[in-house]
């Protein structure tokens, strides 16, 4: 039995239409998988099913071994659109993962955790204000900061750079990496992304899915050596020949589903 | 790499939300402008009360009187008035707090769970819109004393409306709170603290609003039928000897209460719900 999570053929269909069609991949511990596809493909909805907020309609999906059917502490989910509780001050919405994670520990012990991890990630003057007082980019700092505390060894990230400009969302992906590298052990992620190059600089591995309904199309290893560099990966022939591959698998999944209407 | 990483590392200073440092729109007046709106309406209606007090042929008790026969009455009501506004406090404050009380907590339950829905909803859509004021006669003559029939119609008058709003705020609830919740473990009690109860809270407070006017207005309806004191039987009292410039005042000074009353829960909704700013 393989550690890790697990899809065996996995399906899913919304009010009798599928929205994902028989999905193998299994994602060792420790190992950030990008998962990419067109909008639609169902890249979400796999999410959901791994975070355990969505049941799968077929097969037969688990986490280290043990059947996932409802939201756990070890599966920890950032969105993107920084679902902090706006009505909790940023310290608040880290120390109430801590209080999850930790039920044992006293309230002064969680808030000073959960300033450590806000620190750790950039957030410092942040601490005491609240969600709607914050950047998007603070925001979804904050987020992760959660995610971070819940200490969860899976993190399933949906589009969580998806709404920033590029600038923060350059800051967001170094700074997710380094707190992913550092680590140890290392966390298993599994980032959901529109975003090739995001894919690949961040990725081990990069799971493309099909769209209409949603199934696997693409499992491709990212020969890429960690730490990363962005200045270096620019002129990287192996970034540009995997790029090239899933953008040539994505483009052929359209022609095909066009065809086939 | 480092460079990124320190940059990331960087304390970003808070940005306000979009909107937040806006000024009012070039067009609106200043604050004599704005001032100026405000009491114009009273101004114009002042007026108008002054010249058909003094032009109306109304014999020698005016069902009119003039602002400042009415201004001189109000002050030399004061002590009966604020005697009368200590007696309704003591119906309205415990009336209006069980309705809040039992409405939000009812409200959430309902709203978060379908079986309750099922259960209680159509009892609410048929107990809900009974005007409270048919409930008056009935309270006086089932409990024991007149005070405790007010309280009980206060309650029901500002029970439903609070009920319905903390049910309509709590199926309002985004489902991105919900899926933080589960992600988070948060369950049961917690779950309704920490996240449906400060989420539904806008929907509560208008239904805290609407229930605290209901409330004035069955008062003094109720202290209209058999009351010894309270702001309704000072108005009634009067009427009944004809003093009009007293009972016109006593009109005026409901009104001030009440607008104190609501500008009052105005301030704590606005202090309670900063978030939304």
């Amino acid at each position: 039995m393989g550690l890790g999570l697990k899809l065996e053929g996995v399906s899913f269909a919304y009010d009798a239409t599928p929205v994902l069609q028989d999905i193998h991949v299994h994602i060792p511990e420790g190992q950030f998988v990008s998962l990419l596809g067109a909008s639609g493909s169902g890249k979400t909805t796999l999410l959901r099913l791994a975070a355990g907020l969505n049941e799968v309609s077929g097969g037969r999906l688990s986490w280290n071994g043990v059947p996932v059917c409802g939201p756990s502490l070890e599966r920890g989910v950032v969105f993107q659109d920084y679902a902090l509780f706006p009505w909790l001050s940023v310290v608040d919405n880290v120390e109430i993962a801590i209080a999850k994670a930790k039920p044992g520990i006293r309230k002064a012990e969680r808030l000073s955790e959960a300033r450590g991890y806000l620190r750790q990630l950039g957030l410092a003057a942040a601490i005491g204000k609240y969600p709607g007082e914050l950047s998007g980019g603070m925001r979804q700092r904050a987020a992760i900061a959660r995610a971070l505390a819940l200490g969860s060894p899976l993190l399933l990230m949906d589009e969580p750079f998806g709404a920033l400009d590029p600038v923060n969302r350059a800051r967001l992906q170094d700074l997710l990496l380094a707190a992913w590298e550092l680590a140890t052990p290392r966390k298993t992620i599994v980032f959901v992304t529109h975003d090739v190059d995001e894919a690949i600089y961040l990725g081990d591995r990069l799971i493309v899915l099909g769209s209409s309904p949603g199934r696997l199309i693409a499992d491709l290893p990212v020969p890429l050596a960690r730490p990363r560099e962005r200045c270096n990966l620019l002129d990287s022939h192996s970034l540009h020949a995997l790029r090239e591959q899933v953008a040539a698998t994505l483009v052929q999944d359209t022609l095909q589903r066009l065809r086939a209407a | 790499m480092s460079d990124y990483i320190a940059l990331a590392n960087q304390d970003l200073p808070a940005q306000p939300m979009s909107g937040a440092l806006d000024g009012p729109p070039l067009a609106a007046p200043g604050w004599p402008g704005r001032a100026l709106e405000s009491v114009a309406v009273w101004v114009v209606l002042l007026l108008a009360w002054s010249v058909a007090s003094v032009y109306l042929p109304l014999g020698d008790n005016p069902l009119l009187p003039s602002p400042l026969i009415t201004a001189r009455a109000l002050w030399e009501s004061l002590p009966e008035l604020w005697a009368g506004t200590l007696s309704s406090l003591t119906i309205l404050l415990p009336g209006f707090a069980l309705a809040t009380l039992l409405g939000i907590v009812a409200g959430l339950a309902v709203g978060t769970s379908l079986r309750l829905q099922r259960m209680f909803l159509p009892f609410a859509k048929v107990a809900g819109p009974v005007p409270p004021t048919v409930y008056i006669p009935y309270a006086i003559a089932i409990l024991p004393t007149f005070r405790l029939s007010a309280i009980f119609v206060v309650f029901i008058g500002a029970f439903w409306p609070i009920f319905q709003n903390a049910v309509a705020g709590a199926h309002a609830l985004e489902q991105r709170y919900r899926d933080n919740a589960r992600i988070l473990g948060l369950r049961g009690f917690e779950y309704q603290r920490r996240v449906v109860f400060p989420a539904a809270l806008p929907h509560i407070f208008t239904g805290m609003a609407v229930g605290l006017a209901f409330s004035f207005i069955l008062l003094t309806v109720a202290e209209l039928f058999g009351a010894n004191a309270g702001l309704g039987r000072f108005v009634q009292y009067y009427a009944d000897f004809a003093d009009y410039p007293r009972m016109v005042a006593g009109i005026l000074y409901t009104g001030l209460v009440t607008f104190l009353a609501m500008t009052l829960l105005d301030r704590v909704r606005r202090r309670s719900l900063f978030w939304l700013r």
